[in-house]
Order: C-alpha cells, then sequence, then structure tokens
C-alpha cells in the first residue's frame, strides 16, 4: 500500500468518524418501537389466562441477600394466590401471575439489558432492588410507557409524578425514615447531642437530610459530629473512635450492612459509649443484628417499620405471620427464615398489586397505572397497625408512614416520644 | 493521644485481616509464580464448610480442623487438575482462570448456602480489655496472634527447610527443579494446599467479624494484593507488616488528613506503593530479581 | 499479509477483488443488520460494540504490549462521565466526543508517565488503584457526577426524517465509530509501532538494546487504551443512557480483563469476541437460571479456557491443528494477527520473572 493511497484511506476514515459523531448528536422526536401499540390494544404480557411481571434485581454479588427477598416474596404471594384459583382482575377475567425474574448484579448495564429483554414480554416491571439500577432504565421505560413499579428503592425521584409518569417507588423515601426520627427527637423534652454515621451514598444522604429537616428550628437539639463510611469498607471502628470522644448522647446511623452495624454496636460499647441508637428498618432485625450487637447495653434503640418481623415473638401466632412464612417456603423457593425485611415488603408488594389488579378495568398499562394510583389506605398483610398502603399522595411513594419503634429486649414496640 | 493510640490498635486490627489473606497469596506466589485471585474465595469455603459442621453441634475447634484439612484437598485438586494446564503458559491466561475460579466457588457458595449473612461462632471471647486508656478487643489480639504465629512459621518453613526451598526452586525455575530430581507436580500440589489451608484459618478468623456470606473477602483481597506488592513478593514477614502499616496509616490519614476523609482513604495504600516502589522497586522487604538477558 | 505459497488454492486470495469482497461483504451485512433485526438484538450488539472498544483498548497496552492494566474500566467511566456532563450542558456534540477521548487520554498519560517508569508490577498496582478510588471520587465529585445517584442523558435519538428507530440509528453510530476505531488500531498495532509494543512486550532489555525506549512505547501504549477506553466510554453513555459509580468498579475491571483474554490476547478480532462474551454470557445465564449466575459463568470461562487458552480467538487454529499432521506451525496458521503465541512462549521461559524482573 502506497503512502498515496494510505492518506486517502485516513482521510475517509476521517471523513466517516466525524460524519458520524455529528449525526450522534442530531436530535428528533422518540420514535421507540414499544410506543407504537394503537390506544386501547392490550399491552403486552396479558392475556385472558395470565398477566406476566418482570423483575431485575441482584441475584448475585454483595446486595444479593435482599436482592433474593424482593423476588421470593412477591413469587410467593402469587404462587399461593395462583394456587388458590388465582386473581379476578377488574375486567371480569381471573388470570394467574407469572413473575420473570433476572439478575443485574448491581450493575446498572445490566439492569437496563434487563429491561430491555424483558419489556416486549412482560406487561410491568416491579420490585427491583437498588437506586443506580432502576434508575438506569427509568428514562426508557418512560420512552416505552412502561411501568416500572412499587420499585425497593427510597430515591423520592421514583414518585414524583411529574418526572416518573410510569413509576411509583414502594418503600418509604430515605426522607421520610430520617424525619420520622427527627420528629420523634425534636418533641422530646430534654437536650441532646446527636452523632451521625451515614453510608457514602443516595441511601445515608437521604436518610440524614429528612433527619435535618426534621430537627431544624428545634433548639435542644445540636449535631457535634457527622462522618461517612463507604459501603464496602470492612470496618467503621475508626469512624466510631471519633465520634465517641464527640460527647454525643444520641447516635443516628444511618447504615445498611449488616456486619458493619454489628461491629458498630460492639465497638462503641467497647469505648464506654452508650448512647440511644437510632437504626434504618432494614438493618435493625434482633435476631440478626441486635442481639450479636449487644444491644442490651444500650438504653435505647430505635428504629422505624411498618412490616412486621416475623421472628419477633409478638408477631409468631399472626395468622398474617404464619401464612406469609408458609408461602414463602412453598411457593417462593426461600427455605430459610427471612433474613431481610425484603421479603416482607415484597410480599407487601404483591398485595398492593392485586388491588390493582382488582380495579383495573382494562387490561392495557394505562388502566393498570391508573388503577395502581388510586389505592387508598390499604392495610396489606404484615403492615403495622398506623401504617397504610396510600398511593394516590403526591410526591409519596406507597408506603410513606412509619412508625417509630423501641426495642424491649426481644423485639420492637412502636413509641410515640422518646423518653 | 488517646484517639490516636485508639486508631492505630484498630488499624492493626483490620490489618491482620488484610495480612491473613496476602500471607496465603505470597505463598501460592512462592510455589508457583501465580498471583492467585481466587485465595479468598477458597477461604471462604472452607469457613463455610465449618460454619456448616457448627450447624449440625460439631464443636468449633474440631470443624475448623476439618476444615483446614477440606482445604488441603481443594488447594491440592485445584492446582493439579485445573491451574496444572496454564501453569506454563501466558501468565495473564493463568489469571483469568483463577479470577474464574473465583465466580465460580462464589457462585457454589451462594447456591449452597445462600446470599445471606451467616453467623460464625468466635474462636475468642467478645470481651474488651481496657490497656492505658485505649480498648482493644480480645478477639483483634487473638487474630493478631495467629498471624504473627502464621508469618512465622512461613518465613521459617522458606528459608529453613528443604521444603520451603524445594518450593521456591520450582517456581523460580520448574525445569531446573524437575532435573535435579524434585517431584515438581507433587511440590506444587503442596505449596496450593498450604496455601489453601492459610486461607481456611485466616477465614475462620475473621467471619465471626465480617459474617460470613459468598463475597466475605472480597473487599479483603484489593487490600491484599496491595500488601503484598508493598512488602515484597517473596516476604512473608514482609507482606504482614506491609499489611498492618496499610490499616493503621489508612485509620490516620481519614481522621487527620481532612482532604482524604473517610470516602477516598482506601487511596492510601496505594499512595504507599507509589512511594516506596520509587524508592525500592522490590518492595520494603522483597529481595531484588536479576533477569539475565 | 497471506503467507505466500505456492499452492493454487492460496493464490485465489491473492486477487485483488477477492481481498476486498470479504471486508465489502461485511460492509454490507454490517450496513442491512440494524434495519432487519429486532429491537432487542440491535441493542445487544450496540452493548457489545461498546464493550469491544474497551476490550481493545485494553488489548493495546495488555495484549500486545504486555503491560497488566487492571483499571481500563475507569477509562471507560471517565468517558461516560465526560460524555455525560457535556450533553447535560448540551455541548455541541463534537466538543463533547472530542473531550470523552482526550481527558481519558490526558489521564491515562499522566498515570503512565509517573508508572511506566517504575517496571510492570507498578504500572499493575497504579491501574488497580484507578477504580478503586475512582468510585469514591465520583461520589465526592458530585457536582460533576450526580454523586451515588448517577446521570442520566438521553441523546442519539434518531432524527425525525430518517424513519429509523433510535435502536437502529445508536447501532450505527455504534458500527461506524467503532468500526473507525477498530481499523485505526488494527494499522497501528500492524506497522512499525506494533512491532515494537511486541519487542517491549516480549524482552524490555533487548528492546532498549535496539534502540526502542521500553518507557516511551509503554507511555504511547497506555495513553492510546485510555483513549481508546474514553471512546468506549461516549458509547456507553450512548447505549446506556445513564452512568453512576457503579459504571467502573473493580469488579468490572476484573470482567474486561477476562473477557480480553477469553476473545484472545493481542487479538482484533479477539477484542470483538471479548466484547462479545462480555455482554452476551450474562444474558446467557440468566436464561439458564437466574439465581445461579455467578456459578455457571464461573464454569463458563473455566470451560471456555480449558479447550481454548489462546481465547476463542484461537478457535480456527485450534481445529486446524487438530485435522492436519504436525507439519509445523507456521503452514497451518495464517499470522494475521500478533499472535498470542508469540507472547505465550517468551512467557513460558520465565513466568516469574517476566513480571517481577523489570525493576
Amino acid at each position: 500500500m502506497n503512502m498515496h493511497l494510505r492518506s486517502r484511506k485516513a482521510l475517509g476514515i476521517a471523513v466517516a468518524s466525524a460524519l458520524a459523531v455529528t449525526m450522534s448528536g442530531c436530535g428528533g422526536d422518540d420514535t421507540g418501537r414499544s410506543g407504537d401499540a394503537a390506544e386501547g390494544a392490550p399491552s403486552p404480557g396479558i392475556t385472558d389466562d395470565s398477566i406476566t411481571l418482570g423483575i431485575t434485581t441482584p441475584l448475585s454479588g454483595a446486595t444479593a441477600g435482599p436482592g433474593t427477598c424482593t423476588v421470593a416474596g412477591v413469587t410467593a404471594y402469587f404462587g399461593a394466590k395462583n394456587a388458590a384459583g388465582g386473581v379476578e382482575f377488574g375486567d371480569g377475567k381471573t388470570r394467574t401471575v407469572e413473575i420473570e425474574a433476572l439478575d443485574d448484579t448491581y450493575d446498572p448495564q445490566k439492569a437496563k439489558a434487563n429491561y430491555d429483554q424483558l419489556k416486549d414480554d412482560v406487561f410491568a416491571m416491579t420490585a427491583g432492588l437498588g437506586t443506580p439500577t432502576n434508575r438506569a432504565w427509568r428514562d426508557a421505560a418512560i420512552a416505552d410507557e412502561v411501568p416500572q413499579v412499587l420499585v425497593m428503592t427510597g430515591d423520592p425521584l421514583f414518585s414524583d409524578t411529574a418526572e416518573s409518569p410510569w413509576q411509583l417507588g414502594f418503600v418509604p423515601t430515605y426522607l421520610n425514615e430520617g424525619e420520622a426520627f427527627g420528629e420523634l427527637l425534636a418533641s422530646s423534652s430534654g437536650d441532646h447531642k446527636v452523632a451521625i454515621l451515614s453510608q457514602n451514598d443516595d441511601y445515608g444522604e437521604g436518610y440524614v437530610e429528612g433527619f435535618k429537616s426534621a430537627i431544624e428550628g428545634a433548639d435542644n437539639i445540636e449535631v457535634v459530629d457527622e462522618l461517612t463510611y463507604e459501603a464496602t469498607d470492612t470496618s467503621v471502628d475508626a469512624q466510631l473512635t471519633e465520634l465517641a470522644a464527640s460527647g454525643a448522647d444520641v447516635f443516628f446511623n444511618a447504615m445498611s450492612v449488616t456486619p458493619l452495624m454489628i461491629s458498630s454496636l460492639q465497638k462503641a460499647q467497647s469505648l464506654g459509649w452508650t448512647p440511644s441508637w437510632f437504626l434504618p428498618s432494614n438493618t435493625s432485625s434482633p435476631g440478626a443484628i441486635l442481639e450479636p450487637g449487644g444491644a442490651a447495653a444500650y438504653p435505647g434503640i430505635f428504629s422505624v417499620a411498618f412490616s412486621k418481623a416475623p421472628a419477633s415473638p409478638a408477631f409468631a401466632q399472626d395468622p398474617d405471620v404464619v401464612e406469609y412464612l408458609a408461602a414463602l417456603k412453598q411457593y417462593g423457593n426461600y427455605p430459610d427464615p427471612p433474613a431481610f425485611p425484603h421479603c416482607q415488603w415484597s410480599w407487601m408488594v404483591g398485595a398492593t398489586l392485586e388491588q390493582a389488579f382488582q380495579n383495573m378495568e382494562e387490561p392495557t398499562r394505562d388502566s393498570f397505572m391508573e388503577a395502581l394510583r388510586s389505592i387508598e389506605d390499604f392495610e396489606a398483610p404484615l403492615m403495622l397497625p398506623d401504617t397504610a398502603v396510600n398511593t394516590t399522595e403526591e410526591g409519596q411513594p406507597a408506603v410513606s408512614t412509619v412508625v417509630v419503634q423501641k426495642y424491649n429486649g426481644r423485639g420492637y414496640d412502636t413509641v410515640q416520644a422518646f423518653e | 493521644m488517646g484517639k490516636f493510640v485508639q486508631l492505630v490498635v484498630d488499624g492493626l486490627s483490620t490489618g491482620s485481616v488484610y495480612g491473613a489473606i496476602a500471607l496465603a497469596i505470597v505463598l501460592v506466589n512462592q510455589a508457583t509464580g501465580l498471583i492467585n485471585f481466587a485465595q479468598g474465595g477458597m477461604a471462604v469455603l472452607s469457613t463455610y464448610v465449618a460454619w456448616w459442621l457448627t450447624t449440625h453441634d460439631v464443636p468449633l475447634i474440631l470443624a475448623i480442623l476439618v476444615s483446614i484439612l477440606f482445604s488441603l484437598a481443594l488447594g491440592a485438586v485445584v492446582e493439579r487438575w485445573l491451574m496444572r494446564r496454564f501453569e506454563r503458559g501466558d501468565p495473564d491466561t493463568a489469571v483469568v482462570v483463577t479470577i474464574g475460579l473465583l465466580t465460580l466457588i462464589t457462585g457454589i457458595c451462594g447456591w449452597l448456602f445462600t446470599y445471606n449473612n451467616q453467623q460464625f461462632p468466635s474462636l475468642f471471647s467478645l470481651d474488651t480489655v481496657s490497656f492505658l486508656g485505649v480498648s482493644i478487643s480480645i478477639r483483634s489480639i487473638g487474630t493478631t496472634v495467629v498471624i504473627v504465629v502464621a508469618m512465622l512459621l512461613l518465613q521459617g518453613l522458606f528459608v529453613g527447610t528443604k521444603l520451603g526451598l524445594a518450593l521456591r526452586a520450582v517456581a523460580i525455575n520448574p525445569q531446573s527443579a524437575a532435573f535435579s530430581g524434585l517431584p515438581v507436580g507433587r511440590l506444587l500440589m503442596v505449596g496450593w494446599g498450604l496455601a489453601a489451608a492459610l486461607g481456611a484459618v485466616a477465614g475462620a478468623l475473621v467471619a465471626p467479624q465480617l459474617t460470613l456470606t459468598p463475597g466475605m473477602l472480597d473487599s479483603t483481597l484489593v487490600y491484599a494484593l496491595a500488601a503484598v506488592i508493598l512488602g515484597g513478593l517473596t516476604s512473608p514477614i514482609g507482606v504482614v507488616v506491609a499489611a498492618w502499616i496499610i490499616g493503621i496509616l489508612e485509620n490516620l490519614a481519614a481522621v487527620y488528613v481532612p482532604f482524604i476523609g473517610f470516602d477516598l482513604k482506601v487511596a492510601v495504600p496505594f499512595i504507599l506503593i507509589f512511594v516506596v516502589l520509587i524508592v525500592r522497586p522490590q518492595g520494603l522487604f522483597g529481595r531484588k530479581v536479576v533477569v539475565r538477558v | 499479509m497471506a503467507t505466500p505459497s505456492t499452492s493454487t488454492a492460496s493464490s485465489v486470495w491473492q486477487r485483488p477483488w477477492v481481498r476486498w469482497a470479504g471486508p465489502l461483504l461485511l460492509v454490507v451485512v454490517l450496513a442491512v443488520m440494524p434495519l432487519v433485526l429486532s429491537e432487542f438484538a440491535n441493542q445487544t450488539i450496540a452493548r457489545i460494540g461498546v464493550y469491544a472498544v474497551a476490550v481493545l483498548g485494553l488489548n493495546v497496552v495488555m495484549g500486545y504490549t504486555g503491560q497488566v492494566s487492571l483499571g481500563q474500566i475507569f477509562f471507560l467511566g471517565f468517558g461516560a462521565y465526560v460524555t455525560a456532563y457535556g450533553v447535560s450542558n448540551d455541548w455541541n456534540i463534537v466538543l463533547v466526543f472530542a473531550l470523552a477521548c482526550l481527558a481519558p487520554a490526558v489521564a491515562g498519560l499522566l498515570v503512565a508517565l509517573a508508572a511506566a517508569r517504575l517496571g510492570g508490577l507498578a504500572i499493575a498496582m497504579v491501574t488497580v488503584a484507578l477504580p478503586i478510588v475512582g468510585v469514591p471520587l465520583a461520589k465526592r465529585l458530585s457536582d460533576f457526577t450526580g454523586g451515588s445517584q448517577g446521570m442520566s442523558a438521553r441523546f442519539a435519538e434518531a432524527p425525525e426524517g430518517s424513519g429509523l428507530y433510535d435502536d437502529q440509528w445508536q447501532l450505527y453510530i455504534v458500527l461506524i465509530i467503532a468500526g473507525v476505531v477498530f481499523l485505526l488500531t488494527r494499522n497501528l498495532v500492524r506497522g512499525k509501532y506494533g512491532r515494537a509494543f511486541a519487542i517491549v512486550k516480549g524482552n524490555e532489555n533487548v528492546a532498549s538494546s535496539m534502540g526502542i525506549s521500553p518507557y516511551r512505547y509503554k507511555v504511547l501504549a497506555f495513553t492510546i487504551a485510555s483513549l481508546i477506553g474514553g471512546v468506549s466510554g461516549f458509547l456507553y453513555m450512548l447505549v446506556i443512557q445513564y452512568t453512576s459509580p457503579e459504571t467502573m468498579t473493580f469488579g468490572h475491571s476484573i470482567s474486561l480483563l477476562a473477557a480480553m483474554v477469553i476473545g484472545g490476547a493481542g487479538s482484533i478480532v479477539g477484542s470483538i469476541l471479548g466484547g462479545a462474551y462480555y455482554v452476551l454470557v450474562p444474558q446467557l445465564t440468566n436464561e439458564v437460571d437466574p439465581s445461579l449466575t455467578a456459578l455457571l459463568q464461573g464454569a463458563l470461562l473455566l470451560a471456555v479456557l480449558f479447550v481454548l487458552p489462546g481465547g476463542l480467538v484461537s478457535l480456527p487454529r485450534a481445529l486446524t491443528r487438530g485435522r492436519r499432521p504436525r507439519a509445523g506451525r507456521g503452514s497451518a496458521a495464517p499470522p494475521t494477527t500478533p499472535s498470542s503465541t508469540t507472547g505465550s512462549g517468551t512467557a513460558a521461559e520465565e513466568p516469574e520473572t517476566e513480571r517481577q524482573g523489570h525493576a
């Protein structure tokens, strides 16, 4: 190849690449194929006998524990319903509910790939775990008009109807939970100094933001120290050492990693620091966390909750709980006792979806979203008294009410005041 | 001052965790010249074996001993039937095989034992002692002591015994070693088996604190690799000391260097490595390797 | 290119129109393919393109030049973030592309300038540091990166008049940009630079005695790898339209490395196969059993390497070697790529000192 040919080839390459790059920037109206369906035509994933739901969630990797729960609960719920004959829909037909779940290993790219794969075969996507994984395909779901509902993330974006018309979060936003603590503390009588440790991501940031907004203006509450940690850390001893030196009498620990929570409980008391603790709902299990952590050493351990803890002795005979545990084993492919609250939450997602199905007048995604958004004061099975599913509140997820609970040595009691 | 000492003590404890895996990596490297990415995974599998036994009412010490035997066999089998094919070839391929092994072992653990956090009973009591205003947990002391013993044993093995010499000979020049009559295949299996056994001990020591999950040692692996490179691929003492230094400096940098803070403290080991390797390319304690062209 | 041979069969391949027919056919297939395939197939192929480019970059520095890099995903992430930031601020798309190439390249250059003198081990550890420090850094610089919630950027929607769907449009762009990058890289590694890289990979002392500065070529290789990584980041944003700190975790870096070796180190075609492996295997294992993806992926990786230690690209070679008697390696394998066998040949002689001896 002589020089002449080579330089012409190079020129050709340069022109082609410039063209390609410029083309990539040309905007235009969205002509997604999924949106081509005619008005009123049945949506994909639904027939006269069955409806299929899709889930993309981590089933391997660091977050596989809660991820597996997000599939198990809803699969168990509908497994039991299918065995009893199916769900009666608002259009008069009775259908079985099938679940198709795919593993995304908490990688946003894989989550989007899973969505691309599922969207033409399923009626709606639901129950997936994680903020980045759900955000990755949120825009695509809006463009394709595919419901992305009752997802397991406390990110407020999913509950903003204007921004996310096809989405709805299920669990309370991180802000809601932080606020609940803040309000409890702000309304208490004494002066309190608060130390904060939070996970360095939207989870921790949301908690802290909610907490701080609730204590704003309260003269008796002072935040004396505030530190972060990474979800991948093997130890938070250094942070606790510093926080212990702050002299705080309340410790707000927005932590979602089980072993780190246990070691925090152990470390603080070994340093001679025994404040009252605020724990998030997903890392407050008495059996898995408080007992190994030696929680008895502390004057008060508080958490927020909206679901009954099946391991708690108070609920051992509760009919909801008994039914749930049996179904989880039989239909949910989950033989062990639930290790994360996401199992309960996913069960509630199933119940909430059933409500929407029962009110859905046409077998279309539009009708489904309408029905889903009109659920008021639904006490889903396993919900604690004073909490309910309410999807009609603008800007709020399906569950926005939480109660504050205090550890009583074996389980939790709902409390109204800090003291 | 109290805070400083506490941070140092805590750093030593965390560093011991890194050092445990680093020792196993060094052993495999000394024996076969490979970096075994699956070292942590093999340790976790052995720890699951021990855990499973404890859930069937086997006493803890016995369970750990059985898991050590299991890991000896596991290491030898992996070397003989998997790694043997790749040891003579492209080193990058061999490393990727260990990566595949890690994925497979993690998947097996997840399948057999689920991804939930399992409680592993602690060899040492959970009490803490207070010493000059600093609180140290008995478990940390115990872990550190065991690591130090393992380190000394390993150092003694490499430097003082015929087996250690044979292992190193096989790694440096397998052909000459074979010509000198050393049973190369068997020595390789021994090397991998011992490394796996070390990993099993390490896993049993750290599982009570980290809770047992298939990915328990994934974050530790990177720190262990950093310790291995900082300390020198040829020195057990070096890697443990390096691991301690990493643990301590990480904590101190997070607290006393606000720019770094707790989120970027993970950069500390790498800055360290960079600085040290400029001055001593073979690591803090390693020996210089001379290549003849 | 093709080995001169006396048999008439080979001379057919040397006729100009036959030589051009192959690539031409390929171009025609690629041009028609997006119009014919389903949306999901197009999206999958586009993703394969993204990661094939990323693996290509890794191959330049690792497969061809023999320097361990465990940080390629950092440059992909960097390119993706630059693209997301530029698009969110409505910058001209050509400018965004140029920045997505240049910023990671500059970063790679700086890293290589510092680390290349220190020898193979230092480069390895510095590259490990890139994704590990990159993730918390991406979270901290939340004004630019959107923090842990990430950034969405939808661009590359098909223009109204073209009648194309978005996925087809995006696939065309990926094919064009990836095609250009592959062509340029292919020319690079077949030319004098490629030969220099191979010598540096083989034995640095020999290289310097021949007047080829290992330092300069390592820096060059690393910078090119980072640039290509940046391109793959731009394509990532184009196809996925969202990036977050999870885009560039250390785990993905290791997966890229595995994909490179599985595809075939030091091979252009191998990079494409590696990208295909990276994208298709998770989807495949999900089809089999979503709860067992790790187990299946590990088993598959081991199985492939067991049968084909040279990677998927060595399959034709392995098949022909199986059929012909061992009449010399040269005639069986058309040496179209700087083959990995050369590398493994030298590596086999000094496996450990290769890594440690660059003091």
